[in-house]
């Protein structure tokens, strides 16, 4: 039985291996294009979201969902709210949390990792990372779907995150799953899905 | 012969307080006879389950929240992984009664201190099997003593419904950290907090079915 499934997902990671091909020079352009315009045009944005965490040695990912919205320049929150409650708040150098009712707040100031993490949400939610020097990135074509891969330079990030794919929705041109590769192939991922962009929302939301 | 009462029962109540105060840990239990000569721990003890717990580390009043992750990855070993909420693993370890390997840790917790405090807690909670050198019992518990190097731990077995409530893990005379189960169906425990006596640190457990 054993080998059977090992077989099967042998055959299955196979095809989707087989499925993804490199992007020619053109489609790269038309393809960060593409997302360049649809991203430009993001006031905010609001997302359903299911985030599976593999590892390895456990017999099932470890699922956790919420919701996540986004705010013009930099007001973020990240809702995780089955199977409990917990909030992340990033607005004004400041990180708030609300873990089950028990609030606490960090300043981050100036921090550099943290601005570098609310970017790199930001970003990663939008699609808008295709500027960032501090990654090499190399793009792919899934059916209806494109793929980038982004590998970080820095050896600091690189000891937390071996590598992010991010996946497009080919004809919204927006992302429809964020792939987190930690360096020892455990990984996050996190699907978004009900994505509304640019709905009217308000400042006082993003308080925990 | 009044006097030598005074000073008897001075003399007294002078040991008393010495007695007292480097006492026992077993002080107020009643010693009996052995029922057992181990005692078993269901609580992590299946290879099949991912043991998965919301976790709060409170230490020194700073708060660390995220998620603990326990696996029985074969008879004598666990693998252990502390993630964030977001899923960064932030530790990595494996362990058994004799055996200790870190496969990852994020620099900013790489410090001996709490490496070893974290390994010496995860090990007595995952401990399968104590083995029994001494029982006594109190009001609502059966205690059995089991010998831990140079210190001791003490089972709290209730009486009432035979689960494991509580591990005290001691030296001859003071409480290191103690281990509180709740455990509804003896299998697992749904909440379990790990409070240090010497230190300010308390972890509490709380485990979550993911959908």
């Amino acid at each position: 039985m054993k080998t059977k499934i090992a077989l099967l997902i042998l055959f299955i990671s196979g095809n989707l291996f087989a499925q993804e091909q490199k992007m020619t020079d053109a489609e790269i352009a038309a393809f960060k294009q593409d997302v360049n315009v649809v991203s430009k045009k993001i006031k905010t944005l609001s997302t359903d979201f299911v985030q599976y965490k593999h590892l390895d040695f456990l017999s099932k990912d470890i699922e956790t969902s919420g919701k996540m919205i986004f705010k013009e320049p930099g007001l973020l929150q990240w809702q995780y709210k089955k199977p409990y409650n917990y909030s992340i708040v990033f607005k004004n150098g400041k990180i708030l949390i609300n873990d089950e009712g028990k609030k606490s707040a960090v300043d981050i100031g100036n921090s550099k990792i943290f601005g570098r993490i609310n970017k790199l949400i930001v970003g990663s939610v939008s699609g808008n990372m295709f500027d960032d020097a501090a990654f090499t990135i190399s793009y792919f074509k899934i059916k209806g779907q494109n793929l980038a891969k982004f590998v970080p330079k820095d050896a600091t990030l690189k000891k937390y995150i071996k590598q992010i794919e991010l996946t497009f929705d080919k004809d919204e041109a927006t992302v429809v799953q964020v792939k987190l590769l930690e360096s020892s192939e455990d990984y996050t991922r996190i699907v978004l899905k009900n994505k509304v962009i640019n709905a009217k929302i308000d400042d006082s939301i993003f308080t925990n | 012969m009044q006097k030598s009462t005074i000073q008897f029962s001075l003399i007294n109540c002078f040991l008393a307080i010495v007695l007292i105060s480097c006492g026992s840990v077993t002080k107020n239990y009643i010693p009996k006879k052995l029922d057992k000569t181990s005692y078993e721990v269901p609580y992590f003890s299946d290879s099949k389950t991912d043991y998965v717990y919301k976790t709060n580390i409170t230490v020194y009043g700073n708060e660390i929240s995220g998620i603990f992750i326990a696996k029985k990855i074969n008879d004598t070993v666990h693998r252990i992984v502390f993630t964030t909420e977001f899923g960064n693993k932030l530790l990595d370890f494996e362990i058994s009664d004799n055996s200790f390997k870190v496969n990852s840790i994020v620099s900013e917790l790489d410090r001996k201190i709490l490496v070893n405090t974290l390994k010496e807690d995860f090990r007595l909670l995952l401990k399968k099997e104590y083995l029994v050198q001494e029982q006594f019992e109190n009001d609502s518990d059966e205690i059995y003593k089991s010998k831990d190097g140079k210190r001791d731990n003490y089972l709290f077995i209730s009486k009432k419904d035979h689960k494991l409530e509580k591990v005290v893990h001691s030296s001859k005379t003071k409480e290191n950290f103690t281990l509180i189960f709740s455990s509804e169906n003896n299998i697992f425990a749904e909440k379990i907090q790990i409070i240090h006596q010497n230190i300010k640190l308390k972890i509490e457990l709380n485990y979550f079915k993911s959908e």
